[in-house]
């Protein structure tokens, strides 16, 4: 069926007459509708099956029970997760910080300085992002076993880090092409010195997109599984690996408790991301910024 | 001071951390794939380029290309999937557009674990569809879960670029295919299809290289029968404690994926010229 609402979609083609003006509804093709309904559905059905079975009185997945928090109530009892869900805080605020700070630098170098390396610093820049995380995981344990640093919540966040910068970077980047450097100039102009001007002109046109930027990967950083499991130590591990290890055993309501705690979680932080940069007072949506693109 | 030197320095924290965190183990990745292990199975440089002859071996040359295959499939069903979402959105979305972006991009803050969890609470044995139907269908443990966990998990990657080729745009230009009495499909295949390429391809790289190194959905939603080179590889470093073929199996891979990195990287820096322009 995929196949067919895509034959059909190019239909809907011709039904726009200006581009401003948004096609009328009765200009929609149907099944494109349906079709499109059907996929948030499919995206969904599986999230709110955890949501919901995370309140269940009963350990059945196939039966609600009745309303309960017991799931919840196993979750914070434990001592063990507790510690994992406070380990993966602090490295996501860690990550959030220090990645943030290092890409920001970075996207600055990149749009403004002409150097020759400036071509090598870029595509160095973007390969993390293409890097299957397997590949990371892996030459990550490599690395800090060579040198002889001990696997434990500092390797985790070194990791973290290193594929958070591009990610800061590009979204930086995108907000800082669209800045006019004649802005800068003119505060040199008056007087002010390159440090000044940064500090005080540059910085701030980027907040928007520094913010953004800071929040995804946050939430990027909460949700990692595959390179905090190759890089984790014994104790306290980041929740997503003690996850693997409890649904290997198989399924248990409490990875729903947890599953819908860490989706909150994610929830408000992407939320903040979207919405901060607008509560500044900007025209921009946050989600623009995110997507480099500029007054969405 | 002049401003390329003020700005060049910007480089150096940055380019430092991704040398050192990020090329570095790299190459001690290529070192120790050409390694092999003491008694105790702690991984030691030499020369030892049977680990790659034994990448070759039948059996991992299989796992190999079935994880090809998974991630083709994928991107297939990316492609197939995704394109109408984003076309919808990104033409009939009006003043929802941004919702409903932000509705595609919502399910990939779920912890992957947990929306690859919730399809074995869905499909499992004991799970809600088996219950609704009274019936005990296997849905798991068959290629076409392992390749559907995929599709779901990487779905948001393939919507981004397509939607934001569609919505670049301009709509003038499926106007003027249907003055020149384009139909529908010709409209699409000559216009719209053309000038959503790039889109397309940054799209097909995007869910392809993820899908190839996975190990998530096919170790939750497949069986042995199912493993991808993931699966090989994270055995290789944590369980079997074979280091050095496990790093012959990522290099392997790797080498494999480059040619898609460098399309990639070469169609990211064309955008970047374009939009620069």
């Amino acid at each position: 069926m995929s196949s067919l609402a895509q034959a059909d979609a190019p239909a809907a083609a011709p039904a726009r007459r200006v581009a401003a003006k948004p096609p009328r509804d009765f200009d929609r093709p149907r099944f494109l509708r349906v079709f499109v309904g059907l996929f948030f559905v499919v995206m969904f059905a599986p999230i709110a099956l955890v949501v919901l079975f995370s309140f269940n009185a009963s350990r059945s997945l196939q039966n609600f029970d009745g309303f309960s928090l017991r799931w919840y109530e196993r979750f914070f009892e434990s001592e063990t997760l507790r510690s994992s869900l406070l380990a993966s805080i602090e490295i996501a605020l860690i990550t959030m910080v220090v990645a943030t700070a290092l890409g920001t630098l970075l996207a600055y170098g990149l749009v403004r300085a002409r150097v020759r390396w400036s071509g090598a610093m870029n595509v160095l820049m973007l390969v993390p992002l293409v890097t299957p995380e397997i590949v990371a995981g892996t030459s990550a344990l490599l690395l800090f076993t060579q040198v002889g640093l001990e696997l434990s919540l500092t390797t985790i966040v070194l990791g973290h880090i290193t594929f958070s910068i591009s990610y800061v970077t590009v979204v930086v980047r995108a907000r800082l092409a669209a800045l006019d450097a004649d802005v800068e100039h003119a505060a040199m102009d008056l007087g002010a010195t390159r440090w000044k001007t940064f500090a005080l002109i540059t910085l701030p046109a980027l907040w928007p997109a520094i913010l953004a930027a800071g929040l995804l990967v946050f939430a990027l950083s909460f949700d990692d599984f595959v390179l905090s499991f190759f890089t984790t130590g014994e104790s306290p591990q980041p929740l997503p690996v003690r996850i693997w290890a409890a649904i290997r055993f198989g399924v248990t309501p409490t990875i729903n408790a947890i599953g819908t705690f860490m989706l909150a979680i994610s929830a408000v932080t992407i939320g903040l991301a979207i919405a901060l940069p607008r509560l500044l007072g900007r025209r921009e949506s946050g989600l623009g910024v995110l997507l480099g693109r500029e007054g969405a | 001071m002049s401003e390329n030197r003020f700005a060049a320095g910007f480089l150096v924290p940055g380019g430092l951390w991704l040398l050192l965190l990020f090329v570095v183990p790299l190459g001690i990745l290529l070192a120790i794939s050409f390694g092999t292990t003491d008694d105790l199975g702690n991984a030691l440089y030499g020369w030892y380029p049977e680990n790659y002859e034994r990448v070759f071996d039948s059996i991992y040359i299989e796992v190999l290309a079935r994880s090809v295959g998974y991630a083709l499939a994928t991107v297939a069903l990316c492609a197939l999937v995704g394109y109408p979402v984003a076309y919808y959105i990104a033409v009939f979305g009006g003043r929802w557009k941004n919702v409903l972006i932000a509705l595609v991009v919502l399910p990939f803050f779920v912890n992957y674990l947990v929306r690859t969890y919730a399809w074995i609470a869905m499909l499992g044995d004991e799970g809600l569809v088996n219950g609704i139907l009274g019936d005990d269908i296997q849905f798991l443990n068959t290629p076409w879960a392992v390749i559907g966990g995929l599709t779901y998990g990487y779905m948001a990657f393939m919507i981004l670029p397509v939607y934001a080729a569609l919505d670049r745009m301009d709509p003038a230009l499926r106007e003027a295919g249907k003055d020149l009495y384009g139909g529908p499909w010709q409209t699409f295949r000559n216009v719209t299809l053309p000038h959503t390429r790039q889109g397309l391809l940054a799209g097909t790289v995007l869910v392809f290289l993820p899908a190839v190194g996975d190990f998530v959905a096919a170790q939750l939603l497949g069986g042995p029968d199912e493993y991808m080179v993931g699966n090989l590889i994270q055995q290789q470093f944590l369980a079997a404690d074979n280091w050095p073929f496990g790093a012959a199996l990522t290099v392997v891979m790797m080498t494999f994926l480059l040619i898609w990195m460098v399309l990639y990287l070469r169609s990211a820096a064309r955008e970047a010229r374009e939009v620069a322009a």
